[in-house]
């Protein structure tokens, strides 16, 4: 036996996830004891999902807005183990009985055995998977698990990747590979819009990622292991089209194709489980303030609804206050409207409709609309440095209105409205852009014979000022070439704005930008010398074939320049703008092959002979 | 063998070079693996080139799917005792791992 097992708590959480950590928060706070609650989770590392977010969470400041999610699950973490709250990793609750709970400690191979007054599940979700021809194959991966492997663990399991579904996570997997230093071919939706937010789509549009609509994967090419996959063009029933498959040759499949809840402990407890589509499937009955039909067990974050962080954060205070309440008798109904009225707020929005209608079936009522819809028009006074949003649709954010130090910007009395921003106030600072979760403002100023384009930038490498760069449009499509003009690097958070310079007319056009990649084209093939080489002496104004041979040694080799000259004069030509027929032809030296020694011994022999 | 590699720089998260890492060593099927002290038996296979955890009962390469022990595609054998979760246990110095056949073979 290692330690004492608890036979007894006043709450046990089931899931250390965002919900799970909140309601524990609420709990140990309002007892004012953290030891009379238990969370039990079965990772090796606590926070649920969050460890493996690395883009900075959407919502307001009050629900960690702007940070990264990684960053969101230590603080919590940190906050509920500061209330004494104990945690259980490695811990699998596997059976809730008449009689009692019954938890599995991995790391110690044992199981436990307790009894809780209230229990809080928030258990989470699964990932989908979807049916294909060899779905098993390994190399075919969750989006989850491509996560938790490269930003837990660190391995990238693979070079070149597909991702199958275009929703929020397919998006943001997307984008984390390209920051791992992968490639993303591309990302295949069967229906026919994409299902996330329109700023994470344009994140990996703009750095080339093709988006490809009414497409679905239909097989995994591989024997032992992923080495492709087929994918088709569906029709509106989601069947393949005979004739439309293409080919990816890729490593990784990655699966980003919805979640489902973990109802199983739920149902184990005597809780309802009902078929809610809109909620994500089967899901378990609960209230408005997140309990059950069983008046001991409360639900939160994904459990209950296929959502998101913040309102997983939000459920989670609402079901722990509301087991505080009742454990100790004290009021905190105060806390709890609050935490109400901030769902409210979140679920006003045209991302939250799915989640308001399958809620009336447990006739809990949302209200919707009261946000801004229209966008803004008025790009500003050209010519000064200044902010641009892109952020078409309606998604519950704001912290480029409460960052911005000149109160310049504002979403409206809704969280979910589209923000404005007014010109009059913007000093083209560049906070929003670095606040931005979306990624998703740029600066712009028009200047007398060019333009600025300052974008946000979460990859590596860090350009260099001065670097000349391909200018990359919305799409991801080359536009032109221009100049690093200059980095603002933010050491804290990592999203740094780096300023390019754009011809006049292309300010918003341009919205990111690729290096441009030296190949080497060579023109002496016996020396190995390159058209950059010729180039570069050219520039220093060295313009002579004969100095050029001299110093490159082109024309030098075995061949006697036979490849090479006239390749080398054209790139004088072309460089210079000289005529090739007035460029020197420089000299042509003996021996024209190249002639053993042996053939000059033999010469002399032969003519002794004669002798 | 997969094309996995270790991320040794990123734009965002902290990440050690592997002169600053430290490592354990485990067997998979008789081969020396070398394993960071964070990683759990898939990481640390995976980043190894090694796909394949196992074969289904019906022999069909098996590998990992989840990451989060909800699927168990990823079930290995530790020192003689199958179906261990290989994406949520983490390595150990001198573990034996092997892939798993189906179920696995009774131990009794």
């Amino acid at each position: 036996m290692v330690g004492k097992a608890i036979d007894h708590v006043r709450v046990l959480v089931v899931g250390a996830g965002p919900a799970g950590l909140t309601g524990a928060l609420a709990i140990a706070e309002t007892l004012g004891k953290g030891s009379d609650v238990l969370i039990v989770d079965e990772g090796i590392e606590p926070g649920g999902q969050l460890p493996k977010q690395t883009h900075k969470f959407f919502g307001h400041e009050g629900f960690f807005a702007s940070v990264r999610g990684f960053e969101i699950g230590k603080k919590l973490v940190k906050r509920v183990m500061d209330l004494g709250v104990i945690m259980k990793l490695q811990t699998t609750v596997t059976g809730i009985y008449e009689d009692g709970i019954v938890l599995y400690d991995r790391s110690k191979n044992i199981v436990e055995h307790l009894q809780a007054d209230y229990i809080l599940l928030a258990t989470g979700a699964t990932e989908k998977f979807i049916a294909f021809k060899n779905n098993t194959l390994p190399g075919v991966y969750g989006a989850g698990a491509v996560q938790t492997l490269m930003n837990q663990y660190k391995v990238l399991p693979g070079r070149s990747f597909l991702i199958v579904g275009a929703g929020n996570i397919g998006l943001i997997v997307a984008y984390q590979l390209i920051q791992a230093g992968a490639t993303v071919k591309a990302i295949v939706e069967g229906s026919s819009k994409i299902g996330g937010y329109m700023v994470h789509a344009n994140k990996v549009k703009r750095l080339g990622v093709p988006i490809l609509l009414n497409h679905t994967i239909i097989e995994a090419i591989g024997e032992e292991r992923v080495e492709g996959a087929v994918v088709a063009q569906v029709e509106k029933n989601f069947k393949p089209i005979y004739g439309t498959e293409k080919e990816f040759v890729v490593d990784v499949i990655c699966l980003a194709v919805g979640l489902q809840p973990n109802v199983d402990l739920a149902a184990q407890a005597g809780v309802k489980i009902i078929y809610v589509p809109e909620l994500g499937g089967y899901v378990p009955f609960r209230d408005g303030n997140m309990k059950t039909n069983i008046d001991n067990v409360y639900i939160a974050g994904d459990l209950s609804s296929i959502e998101e962080a913040t309102t997983a954060m939000i459920e989670g205070y609402i079901a722990g206050y509301n087991i505080a309440q009742k454990l100790s008798g004290k009021d905190v109904s105060e806390k709890i409207e609050k935490m109400k009225r901030e769902l409210i707020e979140f679920r006003k929005g045209p991302f939250s409709q799915k989640v308001r209608s399958g809620l009336e079936r447990f006739g809990i009522y949302f209200p919707s609309g009261g946000y801004r819809e229209q966008l803004q028009i008025d790009t500003g006074p050209k010519g000064k440095l200044r902010a641009i949003i892109e952020c078409p649709q309606a998604i519950p954010c704001n912290p480029c209105e409460t960052s911005c130090p000149s109160g310049a910007i504002n979403v409206g009395d809704n969280i979910n409205g589209i923000p404005h921003i007014d010109y009059n106030k913007c000093t083209g600072c560049g906070i929003c852009v670095i606040k931005c979760p979306g990624l998703a403002i740029f600066l712009v100023q028009e200047k007398e014979d060019y333009s600025l384009v300052g974008i946000p930038y979460e990859l590596l490498p860090i350009p260099e000022k001065g670097q000349h760069v391909n200018l990359l449009d919305k799409e991801g499509k080359i536009v032109g070439k221009g100049m690093v003009e200059n980095i603002i690097l933010n050491k804290k958070d990592r999203t740094h704005i780096v300023y390019l310079r754009v011809p006049t007319g292309l300010e918003n056009v341009v919205r990111s930008f690729s290096f441009i990649e030296h190949f080497k084209e060579f023109i002496c093939r016996c020396e190995e010398i390159t058209k950059d080489d010729i180039e570069k002496l050219i520039e220093l104004g060295i313009m002579d074939y004969e100095e050029i041979r001299r110093m490159l040694r082109i024309g030098m080799g075995p061949c006697g320049g036979k490849t090479c000259r006239n390749l080398t004069l054209q790139i004088i030509s072309e460089k210079t703008g000289i005529p090739i027929s007035e460029i020197e032809l420089g000299a042509f030296r003996p021996p024209t092959v190249p002639l053993p020694f042996e053939a000059i011994l033999n010469y002399h022999n032969s003519k002794n002979k004669k002798e | 063998m997969g094309k996995a590699l270790r991320i040794y720089q990123h734009p965002i998260i902290e990440v050690s070079i592997p002169a600053e890492k430290e490592y354990v060593k485990f067997l998979f099927e008789d081969k020396v693996i070398q394993a960071t002290v964070e990683d759990t038996i898939a990481s640390a296979l995976i980043a190894n080139g090694f796909d394949i955890f196992g074969l289904t009962e019906h022999n069909h390469p098996r590998g990992f799917f989840c990451a989060i022990g909800k699927c168990s595609a990823c079930l290995v054998e530790v020192d003689g005792i199958p179906n261990v979760r290989a994406c949520i246990t983490p390595v150990r110095e001198g573990m034996n791992v092997r892939k798993q056949a189906g179920r696995g073979k009774p131990v009794w």
